[in-house]
C-alpha cells in the first residue's frame, strides 16, 4: 500500500524524486535548457554585438495577441532596452542554467522569453501545443524541480551562511 | 555491480548527449559561422559556407547516449531485484 496518495505506483514502479535517475536527468534537462539559450545569445552577440534590431521589429509586429498593446508598446518605446537584452540575457540565463547558479531567478527569465515566443510566433497550425510551448514548460519544470540543486552551484549557494539568514532567497536560487 | 553499471550508464549517456550538444557546439561556435549545424545559402541558393561538423554526426552521438539509457532500462527490466530493492521508495506519511 503505497504512501502516496498522488502516485499509487511508488512502492512498484517507481521514479522517485529523490533517486540518483532523478537527479541525472532533472541535471541534465536544465543544462540542455541553457545550452539552447546560451547558443541563442551567444551568436548572436558574436554577429551583431548587442544591437539585436530585430527583437524591437519582431515585437511591433505583435499585434492581435492575449498580451493586447503590451508587446508593441515595448517595441516601440523600450528599443534601446530589447537590442542588446535579447542576447545579454538569453547569453546570461543560458550561462546560468549551465551553472546552475540563480537557476530560478533565470529560468523566470526564460519563462518571459519563451511567453513572448510562443505567443508572438503563433505557430499554431499544428495545435497550441508546439515547441515553443515546450520551451515554456522546461523553463517552468526547472523552476518548480528547483533544478540547481542538482549538479548545480545553487546547491552550494544555498548553503552559505547569507542564504541561510535569508531562507526567501531560495525562490531565486534552487 | 548494478550500481556501478548504472553508474556507468548515467556517465556514458550524459557524456555522449552533451558533447554532441554543447561540445560539439562550443567548437562550432569558435570556428566561426555557421554557428548552428546547418549551411549559410546566398540569395542564390549557393551554399556559401557549410558546420565543420555535420548534423548527422552530432546528432547520431546524441541519439546514441539516448540508446545507452534504453539499453540501461533493458538490463533493468532483466535483472532480477535485489532483496532491499523490492520494498520500492519509502514515502513517509503526511
Amino acid at each position: 500500500m503505497s504512501y502516496q496518495s498522488g502516485n499509487p505506483l511508488v512502492d512498484d514502479v517507481e521514479f522517485a524524486l529523490d533517486g540518483p535517475w532523478a537527479a541525472y536527468w532533472i541535471a541534465f534537462l536544465r543544462v540542455a535548457t541553457g545550452w539552447w539559450f546560451f547558443h541563442a545569445g551567444i551568436t548572436k552577440i558574436i554577429e551583431n554585438g548587442l544591437s539585436f534590431t530585430y527583437g524591437p521589429a519582431y515585437m511591433q509586429g505583435m499585434t492581435d495577441t492575449v498580451l493586447g498593446g503590451i508587446p508593441v508598446w515595448m517595441g516601440n518605446n523600450l528599443a534601446w532596452l530589447i537590442e542588446p537584452g535579447v542576447p545579454l540575457f538569453e547569453t546570461l540565463i543560458g550561462l546560468a542554467l549551465i551553472a546552475g547558479a540563480f537557476t530560478r531567478l533565470a529560468a523566470f527569465g526564460g519563462v518571459i522569453f519563451m511567453v513572448l515566443f510562443w505567443v508572438g510566433n503563433a505557430g499554431f497550425g499544428h495545435g497550441l501545443v508546439n515547441s515553443d510551448f515546450m520551451g515554456l514548460m522546461l523553463f517552468v519544470t526547472v523552476i518548480m524541480l528547483s533544478a540547481g540543486r542538482y549538479y548545480g552551484l545553487d546547491a552550494l549557494i544555498e548553503k552559505l551562511s547569507f542564504v541561510q539568514a535569508n531562507p526567501k532567497l531560495r525562490y531565486l536560487l534552487g | 555491480m548494478t550500481d556501478i553499471i548504472q553508474k556507468a550508464a548515467m556517465a556514458l549517456s550524459a557524456g555522449l548527449m552533451l558533447l554532441g550538444l554543447v561540445g560539439m557546439g562550443i567548437v562550432e561556435i569558435l570556428v566561426g559561422a555557421p554557428y548552428s549545424p546547418a549551411p549559410i545559402t546566398n540569395e542564390a541558393g549557393d551554399v556559401v559556407a557549410t558546420p565543420l561538423i555535420s548534423p548527422q554526426i552530432r546528432t547520431g552521438i546524441v541519439l546514441a547516449g539516448i540508446a545507452v539509457l534504453g539499453l540501461y532500462a533493458a538490463y533493468a527490466i532483466v535483472t532480477p531485484l535485489a532483496d532491499d530493492e523490492k520494498a520500492g521508495h519509502e514515502t513517509v506519511a503526511d
